[in-house]
């Protein structure tokens, strides 16, 4: 025990000493979604900066806000929600910079259960996804008066697993989709758009900020920590560009960084294209007219807000500020 | 050690281990304290415990067969606390025991939700219907040789998988709900309970079989008389494996979709909401939950086969 | 030998009903796929579409078994998409966890019998340990093995097979430690054996028995620790990793060709004990 802690101990350390370290932690597996940062990588855009990066994929289990809290990253991608959830719990985390501009995520239906606004949700069942990005979803449904708890005149709420066969099963009316991932699996399944309603969450005015990019407070505060991350932001955000001219080129750079080799260079490709939508109207900076939307979305929680009161200082301009200067 | 005075009792010989035991741990606890004195001083309780606890199993006789385990669990827990207080952990990495207690004090409803959904619900059933139909394949097969010389080492090959594998694949047959845990949990028990009967039933000694036959009892008179009481430690032996078993399956079901609720939901849920202490306390109600399942088992296997001799004490 | 026959007659029984079950449940979306598209469909035309399917809800083994053969001869074993590959990550993961399950039972199994404190307090609590379902303590495992300065994931991979394989290692090695009967013990004594005499000279040779018994089962027990060290908690390579993803990506035939090779490993696993059983009781001289 004594040994494990002493290493922790000198593991710290180390980060500190070299600053120039970077552990990205990633939301979720290698995928388009994270096309920036691992085309950043390939391209030398880090090395440029003298960074040495390195990238850790996410999976079901790992929550990117608890990895930054043991120490195990310098920075993180989350969506908004989440963060903000966990800032309330007591982790002091802030954002930095906004690749994302606009929110991928929408609720999508099949068009033979009847439904075509969101009033006809009601007594229906709905597959969402956990794992901190139910937050959305929560506030839209408490806005539109719909009770999740299964009670009468709401809606049923399913745990959707990692894909879309709740749909394709019909074992929900409507299910979570991104508008770059599990959309086109539905598509793909063989089921035609006009077969489809779909309500994204941006048209709907709900939509939350989606992957930005987020450290711990308290570390903001050491300039050269700050150094480090107007860097890896400025480095990040080219890589992001690169991969919005490039969506084909950053596509394959994505499949070699894949290591479970089961991803295809078709739903990459596409993602790409997708994805490149998303990021589009973003040069890393955050807007904080979307950021204070988000906030508004989910303090408008109802009876059962995903965050009680107005957060302060969860975002801050210092790195976009300089890393966009020059 | 071979050294030892041969006069010397097993008493002194231990007394004396217990000191050379003492003065280390005093010695080395007195050296880390220099280094680092929070540390000192979980050892030095963890020693002090230790001591206490060899105490009560040499002097306590009968009435330390419960209470040396639940000092060791206590110890645990207590060292746990100890270490999250003085190395400061955040509650969303360990959140410590005191904290874990106070969470399940104030959501016992959720924890009976989850506790229903995936125990009653998904895993307590999947196991029966599991361990009926292994048991109404074993007696079917009983009668073709033919067919347990296929089935049994296929059935030994399967029981070694990871069939938890499956868990997607049967969440996407049999929909979201409870049905699809227990199939999940049917699947997980079903090899182990049939390999362990089919063995049972040929375990019968041959001397008594042929008695059997001297009675000119029927096939089914034997195996009901003899053959199925004589398996019955064999087919208790896998149900007991095969309880821990249905918890694993119906929790790891859950991961691939669910309703909102369910220990499997609960856990990976909150995990993601950084809900630490409930996560921990959804652990505490699986471990006593298998428990539970296990010493049920435990109990009607000493009613059953109390004549064998692994239940004569 | 005498096996071979009723083993391939119940294997060609599970095909067959497996190819009826994929026709039957594969039917389905091929008649809702009609019924989207406004054609009726004959049976004659509706089974030969079950066979084919891209994302079948069952997959019909040659379909299984094509995509099998592919992802293990299709391209180098080092490359990312082999499941050569991927077995083999999930072998070192599953090795590990046997390796550091074996030396906790034995270690454990070694203090239990010279403590008498140690069984009593201990071991009530390995019987508890294993009801816990692992599952759910896996993404714990992780969290507080990389708190402790443990990054990457083979550490807390290893940490949970080893979870599940110490137990029946322990169980059996406690049994065997304890099989000397008093008159090989008094024996030792007589020869003026002390303790650790004893234990190298009679105990442990006595318990090897039961300690290969107890090894299949852990190494079993081990591979699905892997298993589910690698699918739910941070997949990113490996067996496990597969099926997620092919769960993910909604891509079945990913899915059971994964499952196929954990299977494949399983019994290869099994059959490596096994002879390296075989081989121990040679060199000990113990009859057959």
């Amino acid at each position: 025990m004594k040994r494990l802690l002493t290493g922790a101990f000198l593991a710290a350390l180390a980060t500190g000493a070299q600053a120039e370290d970077v552990t990205l932690q990633l939301k979720w597996v290698t995928q388009a979604q994270f096309a920036g940062y691992y085309v950043a990588q390939a391209k030398g855009f880090y090395e440029e900066e003298g960074l040495n990066v390195t990238i850790l994929p996410g999976g079901p289990d790992i929550a990117p806000t608890q990895v930054i809290a043991g120490g195990g990253a310098d920075v993180v991608i989350d969506w908004m929600p989440s963060a903000l959830a966990a800032r309330e719990k007591g982790l002091a985390l802030v954002n930095i910079a906004q690749p994302f501009a606009s929110s991928g995520m929408m609720l999508t239906c099949l068009a033979e259960t009847g439904i075509t606004t969101p009033a006809d949700f009601a007594d229906k069942t709905l597959g969402v996804w956990f794992f901190g990005n139910e937050y959305p979803f929560l506030s839209w449904m408490s806005q539109l008066g719909l009770a999740t708890d299964g009670s009468a005149g709401g809606v049923t709420v399913l745990k959707q697993g990692f894909n879309v066969d709740p749909l394709l099963q019909k074992q929900a009316a409507c299910i979570s989709t991104m508008t770059y991932n599990e959309y086109w699996q539905v598509i793909d399944a063989g089921i035609t758009p006009d077969q489809l309603v779909t309500f994204k969450y941006q048209d709907m005015g709900v939509a939350t900020l989606e992957d930005g990019l987020y450290v711990m407070e308290d570390r903001l505060a050491d300039p050269a920590f700050q150094e480090t991350m107007v860097k890896f932001v400025r480095a990040s955000m080219k890589g992001w560009k690169y991969a919005e001219a490039n969506t084909d080129e950053a596509a394959m750079i994505v499949l070699e960084n894949d290591q479970t080799g089961a991803q295809t260079e078709e739903h990459q490709k596409r993602m790409m294209s997708e994805v490149a939508k998303l990021t589009a109207g973003s040069d890393g900076a955050l807007d904080v007219a979307a950021a204070e939307k988000t906030v508004a979305t989910l303090l408008a929680g109802g009876s059962d807000p995903v965050i009680t009161a107005a957060p302060t200082g969860a975002w801050t301009s210092i790195i976009t500020d300089k890393a966009l200067a020059n | 050690m071979s050294d030892k005075p041969a006069h010397w009792t097993m008493e002194t010989f231990a007394t004396i281990q217990t000191m050379k035991f003492v003065a280390g741990a005093g010695v080395g606890v007195a050296a880390v304290a220099f280094a680092d004195p929070g540390l000192a001083g979980i050892l030095g309780f963890w020693v002090i415990a230790c001591i206490i606890n060899v105490w009560v199993v040499r002097f306590l006789g009968d009435f330390s067969h419960w209470l040396a385990p639940v000092l060791f669990g206590a110890t645990v827990l207590l060292v746990w606390e100890m270490v999250v207080a003085v190395y400061a952990i955040s509650p969303v990495i360990l959140p410590a025991p005191s904290a874990i207690a106070a969470k399940i004090a104030t959501s016992l409803p959720i924890l009976w939700t989850d506790f229903a959904q995936t125990v009653l619900k998904g895993a307590i059933p999947g196991f029966l219907i599991g361990a009926s139909a292994a048991f109404v394949t074993a007696i079917l097969i009983d009668r073709s040789p033919f067919l347990q010389r296929g089935l049994l080492p296929i059935g030994n090959f399967v029981a070694a998988l990871p069939i938890v594998g499956l868990a997607p694949i049967l969440v996407m047959w049999f929909g979201f709900d409870w049905q699809s845990k227990a199939a999940v949990v049917v699947v997980m028990v079903f090899f182990p309970i049939l390999v362990n009967l089919v063995a049972g039933l040929q375990a019968s000694e041959r001397m008594q079989a042929d008695l059997m036959a001297t009675w000119g009892a029927s096939y089914w008179q034997a195996l009901w008389k003899l053959r199925l009481p004589a398996a019955m430690p064999f087919f208790f032996n896998g149900l007991k494996i095969a309880s821990t078993l249905a918890l694993i399956g119906a929790i790891v079901a859950e991961f691939f979709g669910s309703p909102v609720y369910g220990m499997g939901f609960r856990i990976s849920t909150e995990v993601g909401r950084l809900g630490l202490d409930m996560v921990w306390a959804t652990i505490a109600v699986a471990a006593l939950a298998g428990s539970a399942l296990y010493g049920l088992i435990t109990l009607i296997e000493r009613g059953v086969t109390f004549w064998h001799p692994s239940q004569r004490h | 030998m005498r096996n071979v026959l009723p083993v391939l007659t119940v294997l060609c029984g599970i095909l067959v009903i497996w190819y009826a079950a994929a026709v039957w449940m594969n039917a389905t979306w091929v008649h809702d796929q009609a019924e989207r598209a406004g054609v009726t469909v004959t049976w004659a035309e509706v089974i030969p579409e079950t066979m084919a399917q891209e994302r079948p809800l069952l997959p019909p083994p040659h379909q299984v078994a094509a995509e099998l053969w592919q992802g293990i001869t299709g391209q180098a074993v080092t490359s990312k998409r082999s499941l050569v590959y991927h077995g083999y990550v999930t072998f070192k993961g599953t090795m590990m966890g046997f390796g550091l399950g074996i030396l906790t039972g034995v270690l454990l199994a070694m203090a239990i019998v010279r403590y008498r404190v140690v069984e009593m307090s201990v071991m009530p609590w390995a019987v508890i340990s294993q009801t816990i379902p692992i599952v759910a303590l896996a993404p714990m495992i992780i969290v507080v093995s990389s708190q402790m300065g443990l990054t990457g994931r083979d550490i807390p991979k290893a940490i949970i097979a080893a979870y599940l394989s110490f137990f029946p290692v322990l169980v059996s090695m406690v049994k065997g430690l304890r099989s000397p009967d008093q008159m090989q013990l008094d024996l030792l004594r007589t020869y003026g054996a002390g303790e650790w005499a004893t234990f190298v000279k009679l105990r442990l040779p006595a318990s090897m028995p039961y300690f290969f018994a107890s090894l299949k089962v852990a190494v079993a027990a081990s591979l699905v620790g892997t298993i589910v060290g690698e699918l739910p908690t941070g997949a990113i390579e490996g067996l496990g990793a597969r099926m997620l993803i092919g769960s993910q990506f909604g891509e079945p035939l990913i899915m059971w060709s994964a499952l196929f090779a954990a299977a494949i490993l399983a019994g290869l696993l099994i059959v490596g004990v096994g002879a390296v059983e075989r081989m121990v009781r040679l060199r000990m001289g113990v009859p057959e």
